[in-house]
């Protein structure tokens, strides 16, 4: 018994899948809460018409909420995306978890109307329990950066917080369909699917290919809706299942892409939830996935990075991107411990290695400078983020000149005292 | 003795949030019944009647409508025009959300929230619009005043 409890819920495993649905919840938050900003007068300030949710909170706590002047909403509005965009790209992961969750709290009690749903209440819950520990800025954040680990990836974690997210995603899947059978639900004894499928537009049901077929079809509703129902309360066991585990996440994801198609449900039925079904995946398998791929980049011809081993800034910069370098897709080069940098390529010259960085693809093509650090963004999985703006029309214009500053002056950077008018940038 | 101590942490946490998670999840619909009392809620926390997402659908419909009257004659506002949240990827008033603005007790904050947002409009009519059977009578629309908000 000890021994199970260890391997389910104590042993250490890495954490690298909890630091990618770190992310997963974070879009989630964001698409769910940052829309009600946009009509402040109507969603949280004193001209919104408000309702309360007083079986969610305290009758103290609503009433201490309420009392909030229309200045520290606004402000709660900032703190809100200042936290939701630290924990977004894992600054400080845990504290801006924390300050997140507390604003998220803050504006569920000012006003339920703006946002109360059961898939809110449904995030709160994953909300609350990502706050329990930092496991979730291990990797994909700033925090791995700012700690120089090269390890980061790997590193590992009691397993708790992951396993608590996959009896949650799995029971709530269960008590759904367990719902739907028994208590008040119909699905058993009438045809739920059918009359969704007859609601007027005003009702939640989307105008989607096959409704109108669909609401003519009363046998065939019923016997999709019992499928649904058995497929919700078979989830735990085709997750829990290694042997069906893989089905069941596949059918985790159908599941949602078919509501999100077909009903008028918050988009964390489509950020949350599928990243949520794939903590399933062994984390071990994800990282031995990781070395296979590192392996293989190793012993093929890798992208050569070649940089100033001299400037601390650039060393800096170079354990960064190895720390992003997940796949291990890039091969290092200090141009100053190159013999010849023409073996390189024939137009490297220790003066342009100098001006700045470099990258060598697999086929030969030189690029420097910005269209450099472009190249790694589409090689290291951590720049995803950056791809949208640095390969925004304009960019390659604009993209140069700021890099060029930086080159410039990178010397300044980090301190350098022998360096401290920039007398070694030539 | 570190690590002893975090996994006796880790121990507990882990089994106060499953008993709570599976209370709640059960609480509302089956414990009650079975105990024949209500038992209390945990608050800041789970949802008041655990994961009932779509568990009952009946084959009648209802939706509220809310008409703004100007010089006597009433016409339809467009409930998108009454929030005015854009969601992403889902519309917030086909859940139902407006049916709030139904609710007697939420009247006068409702009807105040109407006129400082419409000032062209002199009164607003709250009217529920309720559809017996959606499969069988799909146009029988019953529309039924709820309340009326009086001038400004």
């Amino acid at each position: 018994m000890g021994k199970l409890w260890e391997r389910l819920f104590l042993a250490e495993r890495p954490s690298i899948g909890m630091a990618f649905f770190r992310i997963a919840v974070a879009v989630s938050t964001g698409t769910y809460l940052i829309p009600t900003f946009f009509s402040l007068d109507r969603t949280y300030l004193s001209t919104a018409f408000k309702t309360y949710n007083p079986s969610f909170f305290t009758t103290d706590a609503l009433a201490l909420v309420q009392k909030s002047p229309d200045g520290l909403v606004v402000f709660a509005v900032w703190l809100f995306c200042l936290a939701w965009f630290c924990f977004l790209i894992g600054l400080f992961s845990q504290l801006s978890c924390i300050l997140m969750t507390f604003c998220c709290y803050y504006f569920y009690a000012l006003n339920n109307f703006a946002m109360g749903t059961l898939t809110w209440d449904i995030l709160m819950v994953t909300l609350v329990l990502m706050c329990v520990t930092p496991y979730h800025g291990d990797y994909f954040s700033v925090d791995c950066l700012r700690r120089g680990d090269r390890e980061a990836y790997r590193r590992a974690r009691p397993f708790f917080q992951q396993r608590l997210f996959q009896l949650q995603i799995a029971f709530i899947y269960f008590y759904t369909g367990l719902y739907k059978i028994t208590a008040e639900g119909n699905w058993l004894t009438d045809k739920p699917l059918y009359y969704l499928m007859n609601y007027p537009v005003q009702g939640v049901t989307k105008n989607f290919l096959l409704k109108d077929f669909l609401a003519g079809q009363p046998q065939l509703c019923y016997w999709i809706g019992v499928l649904i129902v058995a497929v919700e309360l078979a989830m735990p066991f085709l997750l829990f299942n290694p042997r069906t585990r893989r089905s069941g996440i596949y059918l985790g994801f159908l599941f949602h892409i078919l509501l999100i198609l077909t009903l008028d449900v918050p988009a964390i039925f489509f950020f949350l939830f599928p990243a949520q079904l794939l903590l399933f995946i062994d984390p071990e398998d994800v990282i031995r996935w990781v070395a296979d791929k590192r392996d293989n980049n190793r012993r093929s011809r890798r992208m050569k990075i070649i940089y100033d081993g001299h400037c601390r800034f650039c060393q800096a910069s170079v354990k960064q991107l190895e720390i992003m370098d997940l796949f291990g897709a890039l091969e290092m080069v200090d141009f100053h411990s190159a013999d010849d940098l023409k073996q390189l390529h024939p137009q490297l010259t220790k003066e342009l290695a100098h001006s700045q960085l470099h990258a060598i693809d697999w086929d030969g093509e030189l690029t420097g400078g910005f269209f450099a650090f472009r190249r790694c963004c589409l090689l290291l999985p951590m720049l995803y983020l950056l791809l949208p703006i640095v390969y925004f029309p304009g960019a390659a214009l604009l993209g140069p000149v700021i890099y060029k500053a930086i080159a410039k002056n990178r010397y300044l950077f980090h301190g350098n005292r022998a360096c401290k008018d920039n007398v070694c940038y030539r | 003795m570190k690590k002893r101590i975090r996994n006796i942490f880790i121990s507990i946490f882990v089994v106060v949030w499953l008993c709570a998670f599976h209370y709640e999840s059960i609480r509302y619909f089956y414990l009650e019944p079975v105990l024949g009392q209500r038992l209390p809620k945990i608050k800041f926390l789970f949802p008041p009647a655990g994961w009932i997402m779509f568990y009952r659908v009946d084959d009648q419909f209802a939706y509220p409508e809310i008409y703004g009257v100007i010089k006597g004659a009433p016409q339809v506002i467009d409930p998108h025009d009454i929030i005015r949240t854009r969601f992403i990827g889902f519309d917030n008033i086909r859940r139902g959300i407006l049916g709030a603005a139904l609710s007697g007790y939420r009247r006068q904050d409702f009807c105040r929230y109407m006129h400082r947002n419409f000032p062209v409009f002199d009164d607003f009519y709250v009217t529920a619009v309720n559809i017996p059977s959606v499969t069988k009578a799909p146009y029988d629309r019953q529309q039924i005043p709820v309340y009326q908000c009086g001038g400004k």
